[in-house]
């Protein structure tokens, strides 16, 4: 039977309450930032509700090592999705700093390739649609930071 | 002789009347400073939150915009000027037993054609067109200069564009706030702001220069508290140096700047605002280094 629940703790707990209170748009930030910070601090793990139906986020797309999978549901992707922080890994700045390597290496950790997509979708990094497996789309997403580091470059002067 | 602080960016709408604006108040109210603010702008924005449309229109009338100044004076010495000086401008109270007090040499509409005319005098006696182009600078420069006799702090509100005030501000500037809202385009208009301040050709050249050793410091603003906004701003962090202070997406802020006769203290205009004000205000004027600037 599919799991409906799943616990968070460390650094997915903490971006799980800091995309809950970006999507509250009423919340002030001196407000939101308090907040933020108590629930990181004061909240060891937290139980977050799937939809019906899917899985365990980490273990869904595993199954077949590196292909993207084709048929997860839009309520998996979307339970997905809804744990994963699309901020949590900076590539423009782990580019700038640590070189194209390190940005594949902390891309590994993802294991999904919506959440990929997210990632490359909110850090408006462009990439295509066609791409297949895992790690097409890491490549591409390291591609698409160092097109936007030499684009920034080019209209510095 | 006044401090000469700038607030620029080549990007427009990115909060420079605004951060000028709430600067002179600060350094009024909490530092007893008596500030003078110069409207470079053309849009007139300082000028119209600190003396309101009609303020604005009467100084205009009169002659006594910075317009106005720099045309009759560039060739003259400046002598007391202080009839081109609107004081007390603003609608916070500063206790009238402190010399906190807020001015204006406010803005004007023709600013832009005044420097096109000024450049055209220079050129008559010369058709090197750098030299005159030295020259205007260097003589808007000793104009704004002049009023740091009287002032503690003269805050120069920049406008988007290259003009040759906005050059000259940047010169005379001993610091240059630089506000930017965190999206895509601006990073480009940060780095091309801080090529012209710091005076050098290209970003390699920039990078050369410690971050301490700048003139400029970038102040994030109108944050909303998205991922996506943190994300820039630790980007442009790697390349320019960053205020500690931020400047939320409030309310409080946009309300403020309503034009409004009645005076009343920084918490009330300010409100909710406030916090982030002052941790703007300690950091850019009143921080510990400026306090031990101060000391010795």
């Amino acid at each position: 039977m599919a799991k409906t629940t799943r616990a968070l703790s460390g650094a997915a707990k903490d971006a799980y309450f800091r995309r809950a209170l970006e999507q509250e748009s009423g919340i002030d930030m001196p407000v939101g930032a308090r907040l933020l910070d108590r629930l990181q601090s004061g909240v060891a793990q937290v139980r977050v509700r799937l939809d019906a139906g899917s899985g365990e986020p980490g273990k869904v797309e595993s199954g077949s090592a590196e292909t993207a999978p084709a048929s997860v549901s839009s309520a998996q992707e979307a339970s997905l999705n809804e744990a994963f922080d699309p901020f949590a890994l900076n590539v423009i700045l782990v580019l700038r700093t640590r070189g194209r390597d390190a940005v594949l290496r902390e891309l590994e950790a993802i294991q999904s390739a919506s959440s990929l997509r997210l990632l490359a979708r909110e850090q408006q990094l462009s990439i295509g649609t066609e791409l297949a497996t895992l790690a097409e789309i890491r490549d591409a997403i390291a591609t698409a930071a160092e097109r936007r580091v030499a684009n920034r470059k080019a209209a510095a002067g | 002789m006044a401090r000469f602080l700038a607030v620029a960016n080549r990007k427009g709408g990115v909060g420079k009347s605004t951060t000028s604006v709430m600067l002179a108040h600060a350094a009024a109210a909490w530092g007893g400073h008596r500030v003078l603010v110069i409207d470079l702008d053309t849009q007139c924005n300082a000028s119209l939150m600190l003396i309101g449309g009609e303020g604005w229109d009467k100084a205009r009338r009169a002659g006594h915009t910075i317009a106005d100044y720099l045309y009759d004076r560039f060739d003259k010495v400046a002598e007391d000027e202080s009839e081109y000086v609107v004081k007390n401008v603003g609608d916070v109270a500063h206790p009238r037993t402190g010399k906190g007090q807020v001015s204006l040499l406010t803005g004007s509409l023709l600013l832009e054609d005044v420097q096109g005319e000024l450049f055209l005098k220079k050129a008559q006696r010369s058709n090197q067109s750098d030299v005159v182009t030295a020259e205007v600078r260097s003589g808007l420069k000793r104009l704004i200069k002049h009023f740091g006799m009287d002032f503690d702090l003269v805050i120069l509100d920049c406008p988007p564009g290259l003009s040759f005030a906005a050059l000259a501000a940047l010169d005379l500037a001993e610091k240059v706030v630089v506000p930017f809202r965190p999206d895509y385009v601006s990073q480009f208009a940060l780095d091309r702001v801080a090529l012209l301040i710091e005076r050098v050709d290209t970003a390699g050249e920039l990078g050369e220069i410690p971050f301490a050793s700048r003139r400029y410091v970038c102040l994030p603003n109108y944050l909303r508290g998205t991922g996506r906004e943190r994300l820039l701003i630790d980007d442009i962090g790697l390349d320019h140096p960053l205020l500690k202070a931020r400047l939320p997406l409030l309310d409080s802020v946009a309300r403020s700047f309503d034009w409004d006769e009645k005076k009343k203290t920084m918490q009330e205009k300010y409100a909710d605002a406030l916090p982030h004000l002052k941790a703007l205000y300690d950091e850019v004027l009143a921080g510990p280094s400026r306090r031990a600037a101060v000391a010795v």
